[in-house]
Order: C-alpha cells, then structure tokens, then sequence
C-alpha cells in the first residue's frame, strides 16, 4: 500500500486512551477484587445445570442407553447433535487466535482470549459425547490403538468415528497450548502483580519464569505464529472430519459431498454467534466498554452474516442436487425434511440461521447491542437445530418404509444438553475469574493506534 | 609486658578456657521438631503410600473367578456333553398335531423343528408350534394337584374325586366329560372306556375356534358327520370364503405346504392355482389371493350361492329355482371364477369357514358338482383335527343350566373363557357339585374348578395323534416332568383303578388298536420303534362306504342375504389370530410380542376398521371406541378397544381378534425394562387385550364369529398400539408415492414368466469399477427367499428368536420401536384401492458384499467373513450404534437394556450354542452361523466334504412353505445358485450396490398381465 | 520411633506380597493372561502316572474332544473301568500280602486315601457296592483352561486335523497336577491358526479359519 498515508484514520482500537497502566487495571479488576454477586448467581446456576448433567448421564451409565428416546431407526439423536454443536461452536476460537492473527486482524486482540477459552471449554463439552453415546462407555479405550492380547486386532482405520477421535484429540491438544502459551506474558503481569501467597506461587510456576526480556518476548512471538500455522488448517479439517461421519455414510440427506465446507462454515457461524454471546455479557457485566467496543462487534456481525450466507447456500444445494441428481431417496428425504414429522425443526433451523441474520445487513443493528445479542442467541439456537435435523430427518426415514420411525426425546436427554451446557458455563465463570479474559500484552501493542489491516508492528 | 583487661570475673578468674566444654556454642537449640507420637507425619505418609503402591501393584495381577467342572457320575450312553439329541414326537399346541423334531441339548429341549417325516407338516411348523416350547418352562404352570385352589397330594385329590364319581355312578347322576377336539386316540380310547362305567355319562367336544357347522353339513349331505381333508396341493383352482386355511384354519401348516406345492413355479411349465377369496377382514390367505373380494360379514351365503348357481347352470343343473338375488359382488368375474372352477372339474376346491351349515350345505353341493369329492376333498379318509359339535355344546349349556349334571370334567378346553355370554358358562359351571380341571397352568375354568388334576405340557407326556384318519404319530416325552403334574389319560386310568403310566397304556392301544391297521406285517417291537423313531406311520384306513353320491343327497336350498344391520350398525368379525389362535398361548411372551402378519400390532388387540368406516365415525387409529352389542343379551354389553385402520377390509364390518384378554397375562404387568419413563406391560384393565369371545353368538346349534350388529362410539380416549411396522408409512399419499417406486419388492403376472426374459441374476456379480474385497475363492454362502410362497404366517420370525436367544422387551419397548426380532416380516400394501395387495417380505441382514455396516465401526466388531457373512462380534462392540444407522436395510438390532433373563426357569430354554447378548451391544441376524460351524465340523469329523445341504437355518427349516433357501452361491449345482438365475430374481435396493448375499424371488399374480400391477411397487 | 515401627510392618507387608506373588512378577503378562494357572483339585489325580507311566491315551478319558464341542472330564463310571479292581498302588497292595502270609489272614483290600474319593463320590461300600447309605456325590474339578463365556471352541475340528493335544494343553503327561501352558489369548488362537494354514498340520494342508464366527457367535 504506497498511498498508506492517504486512507483516512480511522477510530482507534480501544477507546478512551488508556495508558498501559491503565488497561493492567482495568483488565486484572476481576482477578482481584471479590466475585460479584452477579458472577455467584452465574455460576451457582451453571454449577446446578452441571449437576443435573451429572446424575442424567450416571443414571444412563446405569441404566442403559434406552433411558435415550433412540430406536430400531434413529440410533443417534441428541448425542451425536450436542457433540456437533459443541464442536462448532469451538471453531470460532481457533479461528479468531490463528487465522485472524495471520491475517493481522488486530481487532482480534480483544476477545482471542475468551475465544480460545470458550474453544477449549466447548470441545471438552463435545468431546464428552462420544463416550457416553456408546452402548458400554467403560470399554471407550477400545478406540485407541494399544497393544493387546487379540492378535493382530486393531481398530478399524476406515471408520470416521476414528478419525473423528484423532481429529478432535489433536484439536483440543493444539487449543491448550496455543491457549496457554498467549496467556504466558499475561500470567507474568498477574504475577509481578501479586503479593507472596499460594496464589502467587501458582502464578509463578505457570508463568514459566516469564521475564519480559527481549529475548522471551522474540522466543514467544516466534513459538505463537509457529503455532497459529499449525492450528490454521485444524480449524478447516476438524469439521471437516466430523462432517465425514455423515457424508462417508449411505443414508440420504448425510451422503453429500458438499458437507466439509457446509459443516466448516456452519461451525464458524456458531462460533462467532457464541462469541458475541459470551463476549457482549462479559462487556457488561466486567466493564470492559472501552475493550470490547461496537466495532468489534460490528465486525464479528459481518462475520456471521457472512457465514450464514455461505450456509444459507448449503441448505439451496442440498435441496438442488437432491433435484438433480433424480436420485428418488434424496428427493424424498429432503421433501421430508421439509415437509415431514419434523418440519417444525427444519423451519427453526431455516429461520434461526437464513432468515434472522440478514437483519445485521443494516448498521443500526449491528450497532443495537442488545439486538446482536438475541440475534446472537437465535444462531445458537438454529445451528443446534441444523444438527438435529441433518440426523434424525435424514435417518427416520430412510430406505424401507417399513423401518421408519418417529423419534422424541426423554427427559434425560434434555438434561444431558442442560448439563453440558452447565459445564461450559461453569468452566468459563471460572475463567474469568481466575484469567485476564483480555489478552493485555496484545491489547497494549494496539493502545492508541490507529487499526489499520496490514499495518506492521 | 601487655596488660590484661578483662571485661567480667569469671573471665578474670577463668583465664582462657573459661567457657565450660559442656556448653554447646549456640546457647538456644534448633528448632527441629519431631513428629508428634501417633500421627502419621509427611515422611512417613509418603512412606507409607510408597509402600502401598507397591504391594498393591505386585497383588494386583489377580485372577478371574475359580471356575468347576462337575461330570456325571456315570455319562448315559447317548448323552454327550456339548452334544445335541433329537426326538421325534408330535406338536401338542393345537388340535393340527404336526410332527415335531426336538432338539435335546444336555437332557432339556430347547428348540423345535417340523419332522420332515410327518405326511402332513412335511416338516413345516408354525409360529405356534415354535414358541409352544416355552411353555415347557412355564413357571406359572401347575405344580401339582390343587384341591378347592389349595395345594394337596394326588393320593388325596385321587380319592376325593373317586369317591364322588363312585357317588354319581352309584345314584346314576349325570357325569359330562367337557372337552376340545382329542386327536389321541389312546386318549379317546381311554375316555371312552372310563365314559362307560358310568350309567348317564357323555363326552362333550368343542373347539373354541369351531369348525362345526363342515362337520354337520357333511352329516347332512354325506351321511357321516366329518372333517374331510382337503388337498390343496391338488387344486388348480381354489375359492376361499372366509377360510383363512393359511393362517388359522383347521390345519394351517399342512394347507401351507399343500397349497404351494400348487404354485410352484420352478418347474417349466411353472405351476399356478388360481385362488379366490371372499373375506370380510384381511387374512394372510386374503393377502396371497389372486383375486380378492371384500364381502360384508353374512354375506358368505349369497355369495356361495350365487357361485353354486353359477356351477350348476354349467353342469346343466336347474339350480336354484328362480332368482336369488343381486350377487353382493361383481358378477362377472364371479363367472369368470365358476368358469374356472368348472374348467378345472375335480381338481378345484370351494372352502368355507362359515359356521351356517346351510352355507356350508352349499359349498357341499358346489364340490360335489365339481367333482371334487375324492380328488381334492378326501371324506372317507377324513382329519380329526376339529371334531367339536356345538349342538352338543348347547344341551350341556341347557343341562347345566336346568341344574341336571352332577359331574363336569373339563380337559383340554378353557370354557369359562372361551365360550360366548349367551352360555355364561361361568354361573352355570358354579352350580356343579363336582367341577374337574384338567389345565395344565392356571386358567379361567380352573380358577372355579374344585379339584384341577393339572396335565403334563405334551413334551413331558408319552402321548400319540391321529390327525387324519391313517397318520399316527407318536408323542414321547423328552424330559422328566419338572412339577407334580400327570397326563390326563393316567388321572382317568387311575380312577378307573388301572395303575398303568402313560407308556404302557399308549403302547397297550398301539398294540391292540392301530398295530393290526399297519400295512406291511411286521413284528410289533419293528412297528413301535418305527413309530417312536420316525415320528410318524401310516396306517390303513378301514373302507366304509359313504353317500358320496350328491345327486342322491336332495338339493340344497338357496342361502339369500341376511338382514342388513341397522344403520349406522357395523358387524362384528371375530377372528383368531395367527399368534394367538383362541388363547391358549396367551401366557406365551414370544407370541405376544409377535407382529400380527396383518397389523402388525403386539401386545394388545383392537377393533380393525376400514379407512373409509374410521372416517365415517370420525376416528384415527389408537383411538379407544365403544363397541356394543344390541340384542338382549346383558352380558356382552360392550368391548372398549382401540382402532386399527386396516386397508382392505369391508366397510361394514370391524374385525377382532379373539385370545386376548387371558387372566393368565397379568404377569406381564411388569414385562421389559423399569426406568425413569417405562410403561407397564399390559392395558388398562391390567390385561393383554381383551377377550371378545362374549361377543360370539351361539344361534343355530353352531358358534357364530362374523354377521353381528354392533354399535360404535368413540370414548375420547387414546392408546398408542404397539406396532412394529408404523401404519402412517402406507397411510400418506405422498409416501406411498415415493416409497411405491422404491425397487424393494417386485410382482409380476404369471405370464411374464414363460416370456424368456435374460436372468438380471447373470449380469449382477463382478460389476463395478474397484476390485472386490472379497473373493468368495471358496464357498459363498446365500439365502433365496421366494415372495410367492410366503404366506407372512411368521413361523420364521419365532424359530428365529428360539434359536438365537432373542430376549422379549415387552409392550412399551415395542411401542418405542426397539424390537429385537432379527428376521423381521415387512408388509406392504401394494394397492390403494378399497381391496389392496399385500406382499410379504421376510427382511433380515442382507450379508452385503460391500456392507456399509463394517466399514463405520470403529472397533472392528463387525467384518465380514470369507464365506459371505456379515459377521457381528458381540464382545468386541462398544455400541456406536453407527452401523445401524448406515444400515439400508435396518435389520441391526440394539440392546437398550439389560433385557430381563431373570426367571430361571425360562432361561433353561436360551441355546448354549449363541451368546447371551449383554446391554449396550448390537446385534443382527448371523445366518445362524452356529449352524453352518457345526455342519462344517460334523462333516469334517465324519471326513466327507461339507455340503450346503446338510445345513439349514432355523428360519428355513421352519416355513411351512418352504419359502426360504440356504446355500452356497459359488455352487453351481445348488439350489440357490440356479435360483439366482431365476426370472423373478431381485435384489432388495439393488441401486445401492451394496450386493446382498440375501436374494428374493418376485410375488407372482395369477391374473392377466397388467402394467399397473408388474413391475416394483 | 512410630514411623520406624509404621516402616518395618510396612516392610513385612511389601516382602510377604512380594513373596507370595512373585511367580507372577518374574514373568509379567498382560491382563486376561492365565499362563502358569495350576490350582490344587479335589482329587489329587496325576496326569504323569496315567498319561506318561501308564500311556492312557488322551482320548481313552476326554473322549468328548472325538465327538463334542468339550473334551470333557470323565464320568467316574471311566475312573472304575480300572479302579473298579486296582485300589491301590501295586506296592502297598503287596506288602498287605506279604503281611496277611506272615500273619496268615487273608489280605485285606488296601485302598489308597485318593482312589477312596471316587468310590465315596460314587457312594460305593467298603466290598465296592452301591451303598443305599451313602449318596453319591460328583466330584467338582476345577477347571484350569478356562476361555470367556463368548468364545465357542470346538475339540472336534482340532483332533480331526491332528492337532496333538500337548500343542494347546502342553505336555500333560509330564504333569503332577495339571498347569495352563498356553496363554490361551486370542491372539495366540489365531497366530496358530495362521501358521496352520501357512505351513499346515501333522504335514497336512490345513484349512484354519480366521474369522470371527469361527469362534465368536
């Protein structure tokens, strides 16, 4: 960009000029002052869902998968629908820390923190799913390769389920570190902030014995882009590999080639909707105003009416190559999926994630925070729905009339959802309690300047 | 010389060493303290949990539990551990009495199978006769004796009941002997001579599903009050009115079989019978006719009538005379069906089920004029297997009522369940001073009876049969009574002062009675072990002339149409259904949890409506409705059941079926899974169903099931009815559209058979683009499962369950679809016009090639194996359940729970030879793998090569129409191989190409060719 | 001086566990591993005097492995084939002789402890008859080579390819009491069913399947 000087300035990053200082204050408040009365009303009720969550799936271990509303036809529901969900949502994270860094998008400094956190909470949440879908959860040591006593039996490398259990291995395992290794300097500012206690031992200890030193700081910047690369393409493949547990299969309305791109576009979407849940609350309630500030959300906005369209065209496709292919079973499938017993999910889904974001083509809403907000919580709801109704339309009728069936969840189910919501919470209340939910070492190279893509360091 | 300061005495005085040796430099000590005594410090907790660590570690290998071996003392001869017995005996499950091989596994019977032997199975069995074996281990069966309900000892209860039949005998009171059909002759024998000790004494034969109006008619027009037999298998042209011979009527298994021999179509030219049926309700013999007409209940009259006229004008006969009215059916094919009865003379059959014997006058004369008296009708050779009189019925009815007997025996019959109101039964049998059971397991009528002298279960009793006049069979025991019970022939010896077991008298009869009517003269001991070894003998029958000659017998007089029911009235159809016949299994879990071929529904009974008939009165299906009865009788006021919308059936008439609502099924109130949601197992009224038997009406000397006035009213209220295969599937348009033209099932009309199409069998293997995965070098194993021959009778569906332990999960599992049964029978309405097609498709794992299934699991738990199965691993599965999910075909089956194998007497009857399956495994049919294994060692041991014939699957061996085939496709001199090239052969969604080991043969209609019906449907 | 006392009970604790279970430690094996399994049975039978001195052939008592899925363990009605008439060793049989001459009484039958179980489990008199006092009581081995309830293996297909039973069973008539050879996994099935098939049995070509309904079903 020669004509650099010529772009007008635009507003700054953080508002209300901070000094350094400053912004140390403002973010570590959380950290040092008591819980609000706000915050242990949060987290008594996330702390109750995540009981509830507990004793459903016990008593299901106990008991049996029939506690589940399965049947004969639709063998996975709720189950593989919440590991979905929850695996999307942990896309936007991921997203946000590495490709947004690599693309210099400093905006992103804002709320890569919380992001990542509510990715690596997420992905905990889905990949509990996996296990307690199985018949025998005490046997789910049998998806790894280990030597054994049987010969040369090994697990079954064709199985998507396989992948699957690689792919969100490496991606939970990459999240952690790359997670942990940004909030290095800001543990060590906590630190240096702390007088001599337990707390500050732990600090120390985490922090590595992080001294800001030039040479800490070079080895830091290198290890963080070196591991924004490495986690760039999981943020594509890891959806992608869930997708195959469908589009790998011979149902119609799974077996679609289109379903990578689909999927990955849908997880971001959620993701992105879940950060602006998260990220608007936390604005409110820990007074980070000045942070977190309308463009910001501005942008994330045009993120998710973006993805949205990208899924918006999914869905048209779908229901195109089902046309095109005069493939009878597809047609049919699609025609009840819009039509059928579960029409009413279908139509939610089509509504949450097609109709409702294409408010946010207008700048007073995205500017109305409030309305970001339901908007935001209405993704969430339609893409859980996308999941639902990709599994059980496509598998309540399938080829023989004869074996449909019907499918309606017990209360166990619900409550399993509930309780995986409720960790998800508990997890992030806990974190913003105990971490700087704002990466301050990031947010203090763009105090006072001037955001502007692809301007160097 | 330096002076000397000091800065204190003692050092002055000192000098140097002032400071004394025992003080220690630091005057005040180091603060170590010591653990304080009794507590368990840090050192010594790490001690300790080293320690720990490391013993447990080094006792950890530990090993399974111990493990005994207990052998006999001393080893029987033909018992061997591990090994399997069969004894031949005959099927005591109904009055059919089919032949039977059991199948003894160290010394307890655990499956049945039809004795290829019997000349009337020929190795057919039914679903009945499967599941019969249950009942072996019964734990609800009588014990033992009971006197006035309580527990006592056969000596006591033997001399109570001698002394009061000595009473009776002595003052010449009335002793009535109350039972249903007896095929054994010993058994009669022995009735019959403890009958004549007595002055006033007489045996009373009823069947609670009666045949008896055949039996009076042939009285009327032959002289002989008998059941002749019918030969199916003779008859090229067959019209059925109201006769579900397939499934319920009289002999169903030996019709089955009969009536495919008929419609063979491998031969060249392919054999077809032409079968027309009259019927109000859907039946499976409805559903394979070739031409079905609906008929309102009553109207079986007009109809036989207006065919016989039809008959008659052909064989030049002034019959009737003058006009008899409108046929209620479309008269033309009606003489399109008289042309074809007359064109097949003497090898056509005109069956009736109708319980009016002047209709049955009618079908008489019909088969007389056709000449089929003596070809397809043997009446001088005639079946035993209904010998009820319903007359006789009515003056017991009448005598018990006037308060005139003084002794009631009642063996082998449940009357105070099974007879209608109008008898009452129950009151009248109040009044009897001495009220003898004979059940075997508690049930109605032995709930009133003072004394119940409970019989063996028939594979406990040495026994015989004689189905049909010259078949003799033998019943022998293949264990040792498990309770107190005895056969009933020893309770009336006894009484008669005859001590002689069972053994003795049955070999005693044989001796004197049938032995002298063998054929070929042989020493007896050579005719006994025959008998006992084959199961089955045929005997001379003697020749006794009977006035077979219609012509002489007058000419019958013209049945017209009833009276119409008054409007808004619709008229009951009281049916047995295939599972449940008249109730006598009711306590039997597999048959309850099978699927009626027709509805489909489990668990319960309800009143059948046609589509049209639940729109009029505004109902859908589960909905409870009101039906009552108009008329006098108070007590069949009224049934409440719910709604089955069932295609195909006549407008007017709701259909019910009967053997439901048996006391003996409250034990199933907690049948299946308990947890958070679960249902209780039974109705409302605590219940399976409910009995409709009230509702029979006793006019005319015979038992009437069809033609009665009820009204219906819906009650608001709502049961969701336990199907396996959800009716809304048919129901909707717009998915019968879409499934219509799903290559599932195929039909086409006989004559596309001559036309020498090329077999779509010869270009289907070795297709594609990839190599394939499995050679198949050796032996490939296939299943052919012929559509024509399958009647949907779901004989297969239980021999299926028997032999690989498929639990029971009860009415609520059911109801949330999760079904075990591996080999499931799909039905699909191939019409919608008011009377549908119906084909039958027994659907079970496919055994593909290219298995969507294996390549989803994780874990390898199911492969496929280098003979063509599709192998399922239980104890490798970890219950992903994803292979179900990517099955087409969803024959893979879940175990939700830990299905209950509490009753440790039931468990006797579970199959060493196939795994228990524990919860959270999935499970599927193996092609009863533990088969083909044991027929490869066993010839391997022998050291012959193992050949595809000397193996068959519980579901083949059981059909009664042999429908289903087993064998190695990479044999080219198998059966299935050259099935595979026959015309009819398809794949189930062969698009997918998932290339199936498991092949069907197309449903063949014997009609013109007609585009709309050829082709997939 | 109680953490001393608390280390040296914990010694004593750790050497006994060590002690008594260090077979099992010398050669570690993976869990469902039996190998060595040898317990102690109801009849102290030796399979050294009767397999290895008196060369019984296998199949003379387990002569299910021939004709059923088990090999099974005799009736005693096979034990008494001989031990009908032999009821001790020959030795003690001879000396009671040699002491009935001197003492000249007629010798008495002498019955060894061992052989005494079977008749009490047959519930035979002193003179070897059925005794209405005594009930007979079979005799509970205990079974060294045990398999899980979901494997089906079958004796017959074995013994018909010549597969020798010290192959799986090890070399029992060198045995005491008998011990588990084999680990018995399914891995060492199946790498035996591969070499079977590879280099075949007995110099046979031997078909030995590996799939899994071949033992799973």
């Amino acid at each position: 960009m020669s004509d650099a000087a010529a772009l007008p300035v635009r507003e700054p990053l953080i508002l209300g000029d901070k000094s350094l200082a400053e912004v140390t204050g403002d973010i570590c408040r959380p950290l040092d002052a008591r819980p609000t009365a706000l915050w242990w009303a949060g987290f008594l009720a996330s702390l109750a869902l995540l009981g509830l969550g507990v004793a459903a799936v016990s008593y299901q271990i106990a008991v049996g998968i029939g506690v589940w509303g399965l049947n004969r036809t639709v063998g996975w529901a709720f189950d593989i629908t919440n590991f979905v969900f929850w695996i999307g949502i942990g896309h936007a994270g991921t997203l946000i820390s590495a490709i947004l860094f690599l693309f210099r998008q400093r905006w992103r400094t804002s709320v890569n923190r919380a992001a990542e956190a509510m990715t690596l909470f997420a992905v905990m949440c889905a990949g509990l799913f996996p296990v307690i879908h199985m018949g025998r959860p005490w046997l789910a040591f049998w998806m790894f390769p280990y030597p054994n006593t049987r010969g040369s039996l090994w697990i079954n490398f064709r199985s998507p389920l396989v992948w699957d259990f690689f792919a969100i291995s490496t991606y939970f395992t990459i999240s952690l570190v790359f997670w942990y290794v940004g909030l290095l300097p800001d543990l060590a500012t906590v630190r240096d902030r702390t007088r001599r206690g337990f707390r500050r031992r732990i600090l120390e200890w985490l922090s590595l014995g992080w001294n800001g030193s030039y040479r800490t700081w070079l080895r830091y910047e290198i290890v963080y882009v070196l591991l924004a690369g490495l986690a760039t393409p999981l943020v594509v493949s890891v959806h992608t590999i869930v997708s195959w547990d469908f589009a790998t299969s011979v149902i119609p309305g799974w077996h679609a080639t289109i379903f990578p791109p689909y999927f990955v576009a849908g997880a971001i979407f959620s993701g992105m909707a879940m950060v602006l849940t998260l990220m608007l609350v936390a604005r409110s309630t820990m007074g980070l105003q000045h942070y977190i500030t309308g463009r910001h959300v501005d942008v994330m906005c045009k993120l998710v009416i973006f993805t949205s369209g990208i899924v918006a065209f999914a869905y048209a496709t779908e229901f195109f190559m089902a046309l095109y292919s005069a493939n009878q079973y597809e047609q049919f499938v699609f025609r009840n999926r819009a039509l059928g017993p579960f029409a009413w999910a279908y139509w939610t889904m089509v509504g949450c994630n097609v109709l409702v974001p294409q408010l946010l083509w207008f700048r007073r809403v995205r500017a109305n925070l409030g309305l970001v907000f339901v908007l935001s919580l209405a993704v969430n709801v339609g893409m859980w729905f996308e999941r639902f109704v990709i599994i059980v339309t496509s598998l309540h009728r399938d080829y023989l009339p004869s074996s449909w069936a019907g499918y309606a969840p017990t209360s166990i189910e619900v409550a399993t959802l509930a309780g995986s919501f409720g960790l998800f919470f508990t997890c992030f209340l806990l974190f913003c309690r105990f971490v700087p939910v704002i990466a301050m070492a990031e947010i203090k190279s763009v105090v006072g300047t001037p955001a502007r893509p692809g301007k160097d360091l | 010389m330096s002076r000397r300061y000091w800065k204190s005495i003692e050092e002055r005085d000192g000098g140097e060493d002032w400071l004394p040796a025992d003080r220690d430099e630091f005057p005040e000590p180091l603060a170590v303290l010591p653990d304080a005594p009794g507590t368990l410090g840090r050192r010594g907790f790490l001690k300790a949990a080293g320690f720990g660590l490391a013993g447990t570690l080094a006792a950890g290998c530990q090993r399974g539990p111990v493990s005994k071996a207990i052998p006999f003392l001393n080893q029987p001869e033909e018992v061997m551990p591990g090994r399997a017995t069969w004894y031949a005996t005959t099927c005591g499950a109904c009055s059919a009495a089919c032949g039977l091989l059991v199948k003894n596994r160290d010394g307890r019977p655990i499956k049945l199978e039809g004795n290829p032997q019997h000349p009337l199975s020929r190795g057919g069995l039914c679903a009945v006769g499967q599941a019969s074996l249950l009942g072996l281990y019964d734990r609800w069966r009588h014990r033992g004796p009971l006197k006035r309900g309580q527990p006592a000892s056969w000596a006591d209860v033997d001399a109570d009941i001698v002394s009061a039949l000595a009473a009776i005998r002595h003052r010449g009171g009335a002793l009535r002997l109350l039972t249903g059909t007896i095929v054994s002759p010993t058994l009669s024998a022995t009735i019959g001579r403890f009958m004549a000790t007595f002055p006033n004494a007489r045996h009373v034969v009823y069947d609670a599903i009666s045949s008896s109006a055949i039996l009076d008619a042939h009285e009327r027009t032959h002289g002989r009050r008998a059941l002749p037999r019918y030969h199916f298998g003779q008859a090229a042209v067959i019209a059925g009115v109201d006769a579900d011979f397939l499934g319920t009527w009289i002999s169903p298994v030996e019709f089955t079989r009969g009536y495919r021999d008929g419609r063979s179509l491998e031969g060249n030219p392919p054999r077809c019978s032409y079968h027309a049926q009259f019927e109000s309700g859907l039946t499976i013999t409805g559903t394979k006719a070739d031409w079905r007409t609906r008929i309102a209940p009553g109207e079986e009259g007009p109809v036989l009538t207006q065919l016989a006229a039809r008959v008659a004008r052909r064989a030049g006969l002034a019959w009737p005379a003058g006009d008899v009215g409108m046929p209620p059916v479309p008269g033309a094919p009606l003489d399109d069906l008289a042309g074809r009865l007359w064109a097949a003379r003497g090898a056509s059959l005109v069956v009736s089920g109708c319980q009016d014997v002047a209709v049955q006058v009618i079908c008489n004369f019909v088969n007389h004029l056709l000449g089929n008296y003596g070809r397809t009708i043997d009446i001088n050779r005639p079946s035993y297997q209904r010998g009820g009189c319903d007359a006789a019925l009515g003056e017991l009815a009448a005598e018990l009522a006037a308060g005139a007997v003084d002794g009631l025996l009642v063996a082998a019959a449940n009357p105070a369940y099974d007879l209608p109101a109008d008898l009452d039964f129950a009151t009248l049998a109040r009044r009897v001073d001495l009220l003898v059971s004979f059940a075997g397991s508690p049930d109605e009528t032995a709930a009133l009876a003072g004394y119940v002298c409970p019989d063996h279960h028939y594979l406990e009793a040495w026994s015989d049969a004689e189905p049909a006049a010259g078949c003799a069979s033998i019943t022998q025991p293949v264990l040792a009574p498990i309770g107190g019970t005895r056969a009933i022939v020893e309770s009336l010896a006894r009484w008669m002062d005859d001590a002689r077991p069972a053994y003795e008298l049955v070999r005693a009869h044989w001796e004197s009675a049938l032995f002298p009517r063998r054929i070929p003269v042989e020493p007896f001991e050579t005719f006994w072990d025959t008998a006992v070894h084959d199961g089955a003998v045929e005997l001379q029958v003697a020749p006794r002339e009977s006035a077979a000659s219609g012509t002489s017998a007058p000419l019958p007089d013209p049945v017209a149409a009833g009276a119409a029911p008054p409007e808004g009235a619709l008229s009951l159809v009281l049916y047995p259904s295939v599972g449940q016949l008249d109730g006598r299994h009711a306590h039997n879990p597999w048959l309850q949890e099978l699927p009626d071929p027709i509805t489909k529904v489990t668990w319960d009974n309800c009143a059948s409506l046609s589509p049209d008939a639940a729109a009029s009165l505004g109902v859908r299906e589960g909905d409870v409705v009101r039906i009552e009865t108009g008329g006098p009788s108070p007590a069949a006021a009224a049934l409440e059941l719910p709604v089955y919308i069932q295609p195909g059936q006549h407008d007017r008439a709701v259909a019910i079926p009967l053997g439901y609502g048996r006391a003996s099924t409250e034990r199933f109130t907690r049948a299946g899974p308990h947890w958070l949601e679960s249902q209780p197992g039974v109705g409302p009224n605590g219940l399976v169903g409910i009995n409709a038997a009230p509702l029979i009406v006793f006019e005319g000397g015979t038992l009437r099931y069809g033609g009665r006035a009820v009204r219906i009213a819906p009650t608001g209220r709502r049961i969701e009815l336990a199907t396996t295969q959800r009716h809304h599937s048919i129901i909707e348009p717009r998915q019968v559209s879409s499934a219509g033209s799903r290559p599932i099932v195929r039909e086409m009309p006989v004559s596309a058979l001559s036309a020498q199409q090329p077999p779509p069998g010869a270009t289907r293997e070795g297709r594609g683009l990839w190599p394939d995965d499995h050679p198949y070098s050796g032996r490939r194993w296939g299943l052919i499962i012929d559509l024509n021959a399958c009647t949907g009778c779901s004989a297969c569906v239980v021999a299926c369950q028997v032999e690989n332990n498929i639990p029971v999960v009860g009415r609520d599992e059911v109801r949330r679809q999760r079904e075990m049964h591996w080999l499931r029978i799909d039905r699909y309405f191939t019409d919608a016009d008011e009377s549908v097609d119906v084909v039958h498709q027994p659907m079970l794992c496919q055994h593909c090639a290219n298995a969507p299934c294996e390549t989803v699991c994780p874990v390898l738990a199911t492969v496929h194996s280098a003979d063509g199965l599709n192998q399922q691993v239980y104890n490798r599965c970890v219950g992903t359940r994803y292979c179900a999910n990517n099955c087409p075909y969803k024959v893979r089956r879940f175990n939700w729970f830990t299905y209950a194998r509490a009753d440790a007497v039931e468990n006797l009857v579970l199959n060493p030879d196939v795994t228990v399956r524990t919860r959270g495994v999935m499970e599927k049919c193996s092609l009863c793998a533990q088969r083909l294994l044991e027929a490869r060692i066993s010839a391997r041991a022998r050291g012959e090569p193992a050949r595809d014939t000397d193996v068959r699957t519980a579901c083949e061996q059981s059909c009664p129409a042999g429908a289903i085939v087993l064998g190695d496709l990479n044999d080219p001199a198998s059966r299935v191989a050259a099935l595979a090239k026959d015309p009819r052969y398809f794949q189930v969604l062969e698009d997918l190409n998932v290339r199936p080991g498991v092949g069907y043969l197309a449903v063949v209609r014997n009609r013109d060719a007609d585009p709309g019906k050829a082709g997939h449907v | 001086m109680s953490s001393r006392l608390v280390t040296v009970v914990l010694l004593v604790g750790l050497s006994y566990n060590l002690l008594a279970v260090a077979p099992r430690i010398a050669n570690w094996r993976l869990p469902g591993d039996h190998t060595d399994y040898e317990p102690a049975q109801p009849v102290a039978f030796s399979h050294r005097v009767h397999a290895g001195e008196l060369q019984v052939a296998c199949l003379y008592c387990h002569f299910g492995a021939e004709r059923s899925r088990h090999a099974g363990i005799p009736p005693l009605n096979v034990c008494m084939n001989c031990h009908r008439f032999v009821t001790a060793p020959i030795g003690a049989v001879r000396a009671e002789d040699v002491l009935a001459v001197k003492e000249n009484r007629r010798p008495l039958r002498i019955v060894s402890p061992e052989i005494a179980k079977i008749y009490r489990a047959l519930g035979l008199g002193d003179n070897l008859a059925p005794d209405p006092a005594r009930t007979p009581e079979p005799v509970a081995w205990i079974t060294v080579h045990n398999l899980p309830d979901f494997v089906y293996f079958d004796h017959r297909p074995h013994v018909a390819a010549a597969v020798t039973c010290q192959t799986c069973h090890g070399p029992v008539e060198t045995m005491e009491r008998v011990r588990q050879v084999q680990a018995l996994t399914m891995g060492w099935c199946v790498n035996c069913h591969r070499d079977a098939t590879r280099r075949g049995v007995a110099d046979r070509s031997a078909n030995a399947s590996i799939d899994c309904v071949s033992c799973h079903f």
